[in-house]
């Protein structure tokens, strides 16, 4: 956790259309090597704050910046289950850009791909339609195109939603070998739970409610301005969101 | 043996042969897009679209090749226009442009120009009036397909398997989709004169979506249905030439006929697992 | 003024040709929202070809036409909502494979030298050659249509709101599209031997999309469907009238002027279109 910010914004706001930011004021930086959670409700902002990290949807105020190669990881649910690729074909589009148009990806893309699905933890499923795959294969996949795309800086969206127990365990584990290597993270969830695992947590419902360390960040007044009504206080000082997941239009 | 080369011994049958085989390259590397990326009805109102520049093109002193590209495009950028700013679902958005410029190109043929005269051939396609010159611009047409294949079908496949990431790889999705859907437009032209543009799809759909049942990549697809497309067309040639009909519906009939063969096949495997499950039980 | 508006339709051809329009709109208006929120206008658009491998066997088999119509259009009903289940191919390619196949069979079999000229002018209609007889079964076919769909009005609502849930609730979508695709196929039969392929895709299509641009709800866009269809038919006929245009086509462009009016409303339905704004979010199924 050393050097300058990898990811930074500053003041910034966000929106669709003129006059109504979906995001406001949001001010953050995480440097290398560091895992930032990213927690706010459904329509909170997480993906217009991704959206304007990757460049896509224009800052109406403020700065947004990442120095380095940037991969967005979609949610699973976004991609086509009926499409003719395999896991090697998915994880294979990820050095696209790398490739000029008039070269085919030959055999040295080929390795990249190949040894981004070892990392994840696919060898044995390289072949394996990706429609075919479980929930939590499939966020496998896709964080190894990300990786297939070299990048440095990775922004996950939602990746352990609809994924079971056991590739849940995977997928956090890929994470932390990747912070470990000095890639910069920045996960959208909703478990509360998971964020406390982080090295960092954003809070942001529609403006930047607290950042800091999961201690400083995660104290009940925080959760409350970012959940509001969502939020539920189990017995014995548990919570929980009471709204967990939505498909994204 | 006699029966599949005496006919290609012929003049017209060997230009009917080779436009066939040149739009062979397009339902393979085009048509595994417009299967994949739910371009049929598409594909198909373009085809049709091109009736009021077809009108048009005589009186106005075009190429009827370049006056219907014309109006191909007119149509796509129209059908695009209308869904974005309406957000209605892209098959209504393409019916009401379809309709408005078959309105068009009735009322532009029937009132304002004098015309008619091989509306048969452009509706059906022709097997004995195809020129030199007519195959010569189809070799464009498919060679401005394979140039848009060559750079942009790694962002069409990616756009395919999920649009709205696709531009974070680095890839530059709107333009790649404009020129796919550009180089359709161009090969849907190309084959009018030869499969009529009722029945455009017949080359352009239906290989695709034959080997669409069964391809595990979109290599495949693309290698398969140009290999399905130059079968098909070839015998759909000699059945056009037996029977004295044009190439189109032949074509169609075919291509129909072998679909409905595979879809078949393909239901009677899934309904029939046995085979498979004794195989692994005895393992 | 009402010179203006009666002097059109001072001859009986002109007359029977405005009642037709009027009466069919009114059955293609409503049947024209399903359409449109089943997401079949390809289907509409195409499935009056499939009539003609009908036409030409009951042609051949010396039985009724109208029979051998019914029957194509029936077999392609059948292969499109068959081709609907099958997600691989995808509903628009598979529309153009059923459509295509029977189509080049209808024209192969209208070539061969047994079979009568000229049936595939059928396809095309003249409106301004109306009998009597086919205002009778324009008639029948608006009560057929009326009833139907208001006999099946709550399986094509659940099954078209969430496919998923349906069952459930009591709808079966695959027999509710069939269903619809079925009633489909008999109008048009029933219309394009009157009106043509273009005009019956036109009343179909565009009043339907008017309507529910205008009002947000069912039912109102049901019964202004079939308003705005029977407003086409008579304001085309003035058009053609004054302007000396062909009927058909002039119904079909003001059905489709009807349409660009609401364009100036924008976007009904709010929610961000994917990033990146490609073209092909508008011309194709893919999301």
């Amino acid at each position: 956790m050393n050097g300058t910010a990898l990811v930074r914004t500053d003041g910034l706001s966000a929106g669709y259309r003129r006059g109504e930011p979906a995001i406001s004021d949001v001010t953050f930086s995480a440097p290398s090597g560091q895992a930032v959670a990213l927690l706010g409700p459904n329509g909170g902002g997480k993906t217009t704050l991704f959206r304007a990290l990757m460049g896509q949807l224009p800052a109406s105020s403020g700065v947004a910046e990442i120095a380095g190669r940037a991969a967005y990881v979609p949610q699973t649910e976004r991609s086509r289950l009926d499409f003719p690729v395999n896991a090697l074909d998915v994880a294979l589009m990820g050095t696209y850009a790398l490739t000029p148009w008039y070269r085919r990806t030959g055999r040295r893309e080929r390795a990249i791909a190949e040894s981004a699905l070892v990392r994840v933890g696919l060898e044995s499923s390289m072949r394996a339609a990706y429609g075919a795959l479980s929930g939590g294969q499939r966020q496998r996949v896709l964080i190894a195109r990300a990786l297939a795309q070299d990048a440095e800086v990775l922004l996950l969206d939602e990746p352990l939603s609809g994924v079971d127990r056991a590739s849940e365990e995977r997928v956090l584990a890929v994470l932390d070998e990747l912070t470990d290597e000095g890639r910069t993270l920045l996960v959208a969830t909703h478990d509360i739970h998971q964020a406390r695992r982080f090295d960092r947590v954003l809070c942001i419902n529609g403006r930047q409610v607290a950042f800091g360390t999961p201690g400083e960040a995660l104290t009940d007044e925080v959760l409350q301005a970012t959940y509001g009504g969502e939020l539920v206080v189990l017995e014995g000082g548990a919570r929980a969101v009471a709204i967990q997941h939505h498909a994204h239009p | 043996m006699s029966f599949i080369t005496d006919p290609f011994a012929l003049e017209f049958m060997r230009l009917a042969l080779v436009e066939v085989l040149l739009l062979a390259v397009p339902a393979g590397l085009l048509g595994a897009h417009v299967v994949l990326r739910g371009l049929a009805f598409f594909t198909h109102g373009v085809g049709s679209a091109t009736f009021p520049g077809l009108v048009l093109a005589g009186p106005v002193g075009l190429p009827a090749q370049l006056s219907a590209l014309g109006a191909a495009l007119i149509f796509a950028g129209g059908v695009e226009r209308v869904s974005r700013s309406t957000r209605m679902a892209y098959d209504a958005a393409t019916a009401l442009m379809l309709v408005a410029a078959l309105g068009l190109g009735v009322v532009l043929a029937s009132d304002v120009f004098e015309s008619g005269a091989g509306v048969d051939q452009l509706l059906f396609g022709t097997l004995i009036g195809l020129s030199a010159d007519d195959v010569a611009l189809t070799a464009v047409a498919v060679g401005l397909g394979v140039a848009g294949w060559a750079v942009f079908d790694r962002a069409w496949l990616a756009a395919g398997f999920d649009a709205a990431t696709a531009p974070s790889l680095g890839l530059r999705v709107v333009l790649a989709d404009w020129v796919l859907v550009v180089v359709i437009a161009a090969s849907v032209v190309a084959a009018l004169d030869a499969i009529g543009a009722l029945l455009v799809s017949a080359i352009l759909v239906l290989p695709a979506a034959t080997v669409r049942l069964g391809a595990p990549s979109v290599r495949a697809l693309q290698a398969g249905a140009f290999a399905l497309a130059a079968l098909e067309g070839g015998f759909g040639l000699l059945v056009a030439y037996q029977l004295d009909v044009p190439a189109g519906p032949a074509i169609a009939v075919v291509a129909g006929t072998v679909f409905a063969a595979a879809a078949l096949t393909r239901a009677l495997a899934r309904r029939a697992p046995t085979g498979r499950r004794r195989k692994v039980a005895v393992l | 003024m009402i010179d203006a508006l009666t002097e059109p339709f001072g001859q009986g051809i002109a007359q029977r040709a405005l009642l037709e329009v009027v009466v069919l709109g009114a059955a293609c208006g409503p049947l024209g929202t399903w359409v449109l929120l089943y997401r079949q206008s390809y289907a509409a658009e195409s499935i009056a070809h499939a009539m003609l491998p009908g036409l030409v066997i009951a042609a051949l088999a010396g039985v009724p036409l109208a029979l051998g119509a019914a029957g194509g259009v029936l077999v392609a009903a059948a292969g499109v909502a068959l081709a609907a289940r099958g997600h691989r191919v995808g509903a628009d390619a598979g529309v153009a494979v059923t459509i295509t196949a029977l189509f080049g069979a209808g024209v192969l079999l209208a070539l061969t030298p047994a079979a009568p000229a000229r049936l595939g002018e059928l396809l095309f209609g003249d409106l301004l050659g109306v009998t009597l007889t086919d205002l009778v079964i324009a008639a029948g076919l608006v009560l057929v249509v009326a009833l139907a769909l208001a006999v099946a009005h709550r399986p094509l609502a659940l099954a078209a709101f969430d496919p998923a849930a349906a069952p459930g609730l009591g709808a079966r979508p695959g027999r509710v599209e069939l269903a619809l695709l079925a009633l489909l196929g008999l109008t048009v039969v029933a219309a394009v031997q009157a009106l043509g392929n273009l005009l019956v895709v036109a009343l179909l299509i565009a009043p339907a999309a008017a309507a529910q641009r205008l009002v947000g709800r069912l039912w109102p866009a049901l019964l202004l469907s079939a308003l705005l269809a029977a407003l086409a038919g008579a304001g085309g006929l003035y058009l053609s009238h004054y302007l000396d245009l062909a009927a058909g086509a002039s119904v079909a462009l003001v059905a489709v002027l009807e349409f660009a009016a609401t364009l100036p409303l924008g976007a009904r339905v709010s929610g961000a279109r994917a990033i990146g704004g490609s073209p092909i979010e508008g011309l194709g199924r893919a999301r």
